[in-house]
């Protein structure tokens, strides 16, 4: 057997053991496969799949590790079991890991809800902690080209809160009842540079964010209204940044 | 007496005279980009900065994870790119490997991560693809490449019979590629207990006169193996292999006392000094004979 189809093989075997047959595209001939087969079922290899699927799940349980702390056990081992089977946890490195994952848990919990708002949270602290140490705020006279053209930050996020941020938290984290899910929401911004990396967005920002879907050019965003002083502002926050 | 650079410790322990040489694993200190960059890996410079500081003078040695020098689809070039630009900034006097491989081919040809380290079969392929990559990374630092040993738990890899086994491997590597060993002794009794064979006699065939670092570490039973944890003190047959081993390595620069991070604090910097304390006293009496 080649070296790259035993590695493919018991790769994907160590993967996703369970899951239908992982050999299925390779082109292995008979006794090859029934040697893989044979080497599946052994103790030995069960063992390193047990190591493996203990190694990715202490990974993903330290990237998510606030948002799976507050949602109920079954849940929390359902989507660690969901997220480790379709070969998450795998990153050794912890960023790449949390922002994976907790897209993953963000898609399986219902929206809106708290749960969601405190997954969303996480990501976005993680996501600006990563530069904040090193973030700079950006040459602003760069906004009296003709031809800027901003984006939304890539370390920043804007977090809705469906009602007050501080009891849906202390809810969340102490394991209290939730408060209710309200239609009025609260924005809180984050981004690198800012003090604490968050703060509330006022309007005006939560506005310039939602446009902000795709890059868009400074003197298209002026004459449709968008004052300069909030691009600055989200500028120096790291929110928003040149494309 | 070498030990790992770990943040969580505290300082002084690298102060303390018990450590002569850090052994520092880079990707502790990087994070990956994903967007656009194919997992480009980038040095976090304040990470760097406060290992320095609390490293001090020392020397340091690199002991890498992700390389993955092993996958025949295609090694961790992003780990190479990091390493020089870390290398620049932070000279290290040897650099080594795991003799593995974590990587293989996704659906798409897309590098995938397997999630854990996973063993070479003994063939003259993987020989020969693991020989030459060592060959080209040691003409690029510049600095010996040590490649070491791992434990391994799935027996009845495919094998051609001129190789044999890990053992048979890793010396037929070393020897094509003239390199060096990281000769870890408790992956060697991982090995022995899980496969039932004679720790001192896979020592006697292993290539000592290759071997620059010697590695000691803890583990612990489970589910009926033995675990290469990190987890611990180092085992009494582990003390007793390092005891044979020393006067047969003649070349042995430095021995390393394993431990992850996340069991170091609760191992706490007083036993730790105590561990590199008996390495540091076998080394005296078994070098001196």
């Amino acid at each position: 057997m080649r070296l790259l189809d035993f590695q493919t093989a018991l790769g994907r075997l160590v993967r996703a053991p369970d899951g239908g047959d992982p050999l299925r595209t390779l082109d292995l001939g008979a006794d090859d496969r029934s040697r893989l087969e044979a080497l599946a079922e052994s103790p030995g290899f069960r063992f390193t799949v047990g190591v493996q699927r203990s190694w990715c799940i202490r990974r993903a349980a330290n990237a998510g590790y606030m948002t799976l702390s507050i949602l109920p056990d079954n849940l929390r081992r359902r989507l660690l079991d969901e997220w480790t089977n379709s070969g998450g946890g795998t990153s050794s490195f912890f960023a790449t890991e949390a922002e994976a994952l907790l897209d993953f848990i963000a898609d399986r919990l219902p929206h809106p809800s708290h749960e969601l708002t405190a997954c969303r949270l996480e990501q976005a602290a993680l996501r600006a902690n990563e530069i904040a140490a090193r973030f700079r705020a950006p040459d602003l006279d760069r906004l009296d080209n003709a031809r800027c053209v901003v984006r939304r930050g890539r370390y920043a996020a804007i977090v809705l809160f469906y009602g007050e941020p501080d009891l849906i938290l202390g809810a969340l984290l102490e394991h209290r009842p939730h408060p209710p899910v309200l239609a009025e929401t609260t924005a809180v911004l984050f981004g690198p540079g800012l003090d604490r990396l968050y703060r509330p967005a006022s309007g005006s920002e939560v506005t310039l964010w939602k446009r902000l879907t795709a890059p868009v050019a400074i003197p298209v965003l002026r004459r449709e209204g968008y004052r300069r002083d909030v691009i600055e502002t989200m500028l120096r926050a790291g929110a928003v940044e040149y494309a | 007496m070498g030990f790992p650079y770990i943040a969580e410790l505290p300082a002084k322990l690298y102060r303390s005279g018990s450590v002569d040489f850090v052994e520092v694993t880079p990707e502790t200190l990087c994070r990956q980009r994903t967007a656009g960059t194919g997992g480009a890996l980038e040095i976090v410079e304040d990470r760097v900065d406060r290992a320095r500081e609390i490293c001090g003078a020392l020397p340091m040695v690199v002991h890498g994870v992700e390389l993955s020098i092993g996958s025949a689809h295609g090694w961790n070039a992003a780990y190479l790119d990091m390493l020089d630009a870390f290398q620049a900034s932070w000279p290290f006097v040897w650099h080594s490997e795991h003799l593995g491989f974590q990587t293989i081919p996704g659906e798409d040809g897309a590098s995938l991560e397997v999630g854990v380290p996973l063993p070479l079969p003994p063939t003259k392929e993987a020989v020969a693809l693991v020989a030459d990559r060592s060959a080209a990374i040691a003409r690029r630092y510049a600095v010996p490449f040590l490649l070491e040993n791992p434990a391994y738990y799935i027996a009845d890899l495919p094998c051609d019979p001129e190789i044999g086994d890990d053992i048979g491997l890793i010396a037929a590597i070393l020897d094509r590629s003239d390199g060096c060993l990281l000769l870890d002794l408790h992956n060697v009794y991982c090995n022995a207990v899980n496969h039932g064979f004679d720790p001192f006699a896979a020592i006697d065939r292993a290539p000592l006169n290759r071997v620059v670092e010697i590695h000691v570490a803890g583990g612990s039973p489970r589910d009926g193996f033995w675990m290469d944890g990190h987890n611990g003190r180092v085992p009494e047959r582990v003390w007793e292999l390092l005891e044979y081993t020393l006067p047969r390595a003649r070349h042995t620069a430095g021995v390393v006392f394993e431990v992850l991070d996340e069991f170091a604090p609760r191992l706490g910097a007083e036993a730790i000094v105590e561990q590199l304390g008996r390495i540091r006293d076998i080394w005296t009496r078994r070098r001196a004979a």
